[in-house]
C-alpha cells in the first residue's frame, strides 16, 4: 500500500471528489502552508491570512470538480487565493492607502542623475524590526494587482507564464507590472539602504 | 533595436541607460547570452548608475525573499479543520 506522501496530487484530488475526506485532508495538509504563507505575504497580517486560508480551502472543496488537471494544482490554488485577495480588497475599499501605478509616479526612465549605491553590509544584520516594518509598509502601498505579481514572480518563484495564468493576464502585462512593482519597492526602501 | 556593434572605447554609450534600465527591471536574474544581453552586460559594467540600479533591485528582491514569514499558528489550523469539517459534513483531522 502506498504511503500518503507518495500519492500524487491528481490521485488525492480524484479521491476527494468521490467524497474521500481522508484524501481531502491530505491535500489540505500538503498545501496549507503554501496558502497561508502566500496569503500572509500578500496581506502582511496574520488574521487576514487565517481568514484567506479558510476561504481558500472552502472554495477548493466546493470547486474541486472544476479543476481540470491541465494546470498544476498549486497554480489553481494561487489563483483562488488571488481572487480572494482581490475580492476582499474591493469589499474593504483599501485602495485609498495604495498608490496608483497606472500613471506611474515611478518613472521607468532615468529619474535621478546619479543612482546611489546601496549598502553592502550583510543584509541579515538588517533584518531587524525596523526593516521588517518598512518592508511591510512599502509592499502594502502597492496596488494589489502589482503586489500579487511581485510576490508570485519574485518571492514564490512562479514563471511569468504561470503568473499570467493565475492572474488571467498576458505575459507582457505580467512583465510590465513586475517591472513597475520592483522599481516602486526599490524606491520606497532607498533611504534605508543607501550607504 | 539593437545598437550596432562598434569597436570603440565608448562602446557602452551606444546603448542608453533608459534602454538598459527597462531590460534590467525585467530580467534581474536572467543570465542570457544573446548578443543583445552581452551588449547590455558591457554597458552595465561601464556604467555606475546601471550597476547601482541592478544591485539595488536585486537587494530589494532578496529582502522580500528573506524576511521571515510565519508558519500557520496551531489555533489557525484548528479553525481551518473545524470549518472544513462543517463544510464536508465529516470530521477532518
Ligand atoms: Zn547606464
Amino acid at each position: 500500500m502506498k504511503t500518503v506522501s507518495h500519492i500524487s496530487d491528481g490521485e488525492l484530488i480524484e479521491r476527494s471528489r468521490t467524497g474521500d475526506t481522508h484524501a481531502f485532508t491530505q491535500l489540505v495538509k500538503r498545501y496549507e502552508q503554501l496558502v497561508y504563507g502566500f496569503s500572509y505575504k500578500v496581506c502582511r497580517d496574520k488574521e487576514k491570512a487565517e481568514e484567506t486560508l479558510q476561504d481558500t480551502f472552502i472554495n477548493v472543496y466546493r470547486k474541486l470538480s472544476q479543476f481540470n488537471g491541465e494546470s498544476k494544482f498549486s497554480t489553481w490554488l494561487y489563483s483562488i487565493v488571488t481572487n480572494n485577495c482581490l475580492m476582499k480588497r474591493r469589499k474593504r475599499k483599501l485602495d485609498t492607502e495604495m498608490v496608483s501605478l497606472d500613471d506611474p509616479p515611478v518613472s521607468d526612465k532615468h529619474e535621478q542623475r546619479t543612482i546611489p549605491a546601496w549598502t553592502d553590509s550583510p543584509i541579515s544584520s538588517l533584518m531587524n524590526s525596523e526593516l521588517r516594518a518598512r518592508l511591510d509598509k512599502a509592499i502594502l502601498k502597492l496596488p494589489m494587482e502589482y503586489r500579487v505579481v511581485f510576490i508570485l514572480r519574485d518571492v514564490e518563484n512562479q514563471t511569468a507564464e504561470e503568473a499570467a495564468k493565475i492572474l488571467k493576464l498576458s505575459v507582457p502585462a505580467v512583465k510590465s507590472r513586475l517591472r513597475r512593482a520592483r522599481l516602486f519597492l526599490r524606491k520606497e526602501l532607498n533611504d534605508l539602504m543607501v550607504e | 533595436m539593437m545598437a550596432k556593434k562598434t569597436r570603440t572605447v565608448h562602446r557602452h554609450h551606444s546603448l542608453h541607460c533608459a534602454d538598459v534600465f527597462s531590460h534590467i527591471c525585467e530580467n534581474l536574474d536572467a543570465d542570457l547570452d544573446s548578443p543583445q544581453c552581452r551588449e547590455i552586460k558591457r554597458h552595465i559594467a561601464g556604467c555606475p548608475d546601471c550597476t547601482a540600479l541592478l544591485d539595488s533591485l536585486k537587494k530589494t528582491v532578496y529582502l522580500y525573499r528573506t524576511v521571515p514569514i510565519p508558519t500557520i499558528p496551531a489555533s489557525s489550523r484548528r479553525k481551518l479543520y473545524s470549518v472544513l469539517s462543517l463544510e464536508t459534513g465529516r470530521r477532518l483531522k
